[in-house]
């Protein structure tokens, strides 16, 4: 499957919290996702990009990997290597993170490539399986 | 507190205030003398007119307002225990703002958002609901903008700004209306999943103690039940833009405090 990509990079500040969200739903709005689906997008790219913000340097900024595919969308955020945060802490918020973002997309992992570590996000619409049955 | 300038912009006719106020209250309450309450909430007007003051920067006309701290004001007066030892003013102040508060509540709009926004994220939010109701599921966004006569583009921008409404701070009074004695806590025990992200069981406690009951709900049946927003909106009977917004409020509310307590 091809996917376009588009890549955003951000400031790592919390401010930007919106411009995630709305390039996110303003790519899957044309996907057939119901208003459920895209307010889970918002959620999940809200979430990965202040989890990303938590582990960049400060005054750092954040790159988000939006691939538009077929009916889904993925999401890769880049996390910095360093972390200006106690690990006890990162634990924490790491474990947060994880809980929602399981509960809202239908992939959500940590993974890494040549260029570090990123949160993977996989969010589908369902929508066309659920008509076919209908 | 801004209150204290108040009282002592007032204090030279307060003497005679309190004697006046007493009396009208036993005229009002034992005579059943309708002038008396009347003459009351005139004279109280200004008291009224101060705390509307105080939230006339957020976008509503100001005479609005003082019409919203009447109504405080009147049910005030008409509540007021003369027995109680207390100034009238003291019992009064709570009871406007909280009129005030609720207003922007029920109406929504804690911060000034373009009318036209205003009023198209009011009609996706109806259109939400008429489309999930006809189509039986939540609708697309190409759904909702069609309905409308409007852009994609559109409905995303007053899916934002929702955003802005409902902003209801933390220091205001949870769990007012007190009919709904659902907690969340009660539920911690049975299923542990969320409590393995906080190894400190009075952190997550701490932050649940900051949700009101319906946000609670919302985020236990979000979470914990795994149910849609479609479906929570049904059960709770609410819109599905209110069931989004509480949620988001709820995450940001826990996301805080875990950051904090940590």
């Amino acid at each position: 499957m091809t996917a376009d990509t588009v890549t955003l990079t951000v400031p790592s500040r919390g401010e930007f919290a919106k411009t995630v969200r709305m390039t996110a739903s303003a790519l899957v709005s044309r996907m057939g996702m119901t208003f459920d689906e895209v307010d889970d997008v918002r959620i999940a790219a809200e979430e990965a990009f202040v989890y990303a913000c938590d582990h960049a340097p400060e005054s750092g900024e954040v790159r988000l990997d939006f691939a538009v595919g077929d009916g889904e969308l993925e999401i890769r955020v880049r996390l910095s290597a360093g972390s200006r945060i106690t690990d006890e802490d990162a634990e924490r918020r790491a474990a947060y993170a994880t809980f929602l973002l399981q509960s809202v997309c239908d992939t959500f992992e940590m993974s890494s490539d040549e260029t570090g570590p990123y949160l993977r996000v996989v969010k589908r619409a369902v929508l066309e399986s659920e008509d076919a049955e209908v | 507190m801004p209150r204290s300038r108040d009282a002592g912009k007032q204090s030279r006719k307060l003497s005679w205030d309190k004697k006046h106020t007493r009396e009208l209250f036993r005229r009002y309450r034992v005579e059943g003398d309708d002038a008396a309450r009347d003459e009351l909430i005139t004279m109280y007007l200004n008291l009224v007119k101060y705390l509307a003051s105080r939230f006339r920067n957020r976008g509503e006309p100001i005479d609005d307002l003082i019409q919203v701290g009447t109504i405080g004001l009147i049910k005030a007066i008409d509540r007021f225990d003369i027995e109680r030892q207390v100034e009238f003013t003291t019992y009064a102040t709570p009871t406007i703002v909280g009129e005030l508060k609720r207003y922007f509540r029920d109406k929504g709009w804690a911060i000034k958002v373009p009318r036209r926004l205003q009023e198209l994220s009011f009609r996706v939010n109806q259109a939400i609901d008429q489309l999930t109701q006809r189509l039986q599921r939540s609708p697309t966004i190409p759904e909702i903008a069609e309905y409308l006569e409007v852009t994609p583009e559109d409905v995303l921008e007053a899916l934002e700004t929702s955003e802005a409404y409902n902003f209801v701070s933390l220091e205001s009074d949870r769990g007012g209306d007190g009919s709904d004695s659902f907690s969340i806590l009660e539920y911690i025990g049975k299923d542990d999943q969320l409590m393995a992200i906080v190894d400190d069981r009075a952190t997550l406690a701490g932050a649940l103690k900051q949700l009101s009951p319906q946000e609670q709900r919302v985020l236990y049946l979000r979470f914990f039940e795994g149910l849609t927003q479609t479906e929570i909106a049904r059960q709770l009977d609410i819109s599905q833009m209110q069931v989004s917004r509480l949620l988001r409020r709820t995450l940001k509310v826990l996301r805080e405090s875990i950051v904090r307590e940590a």
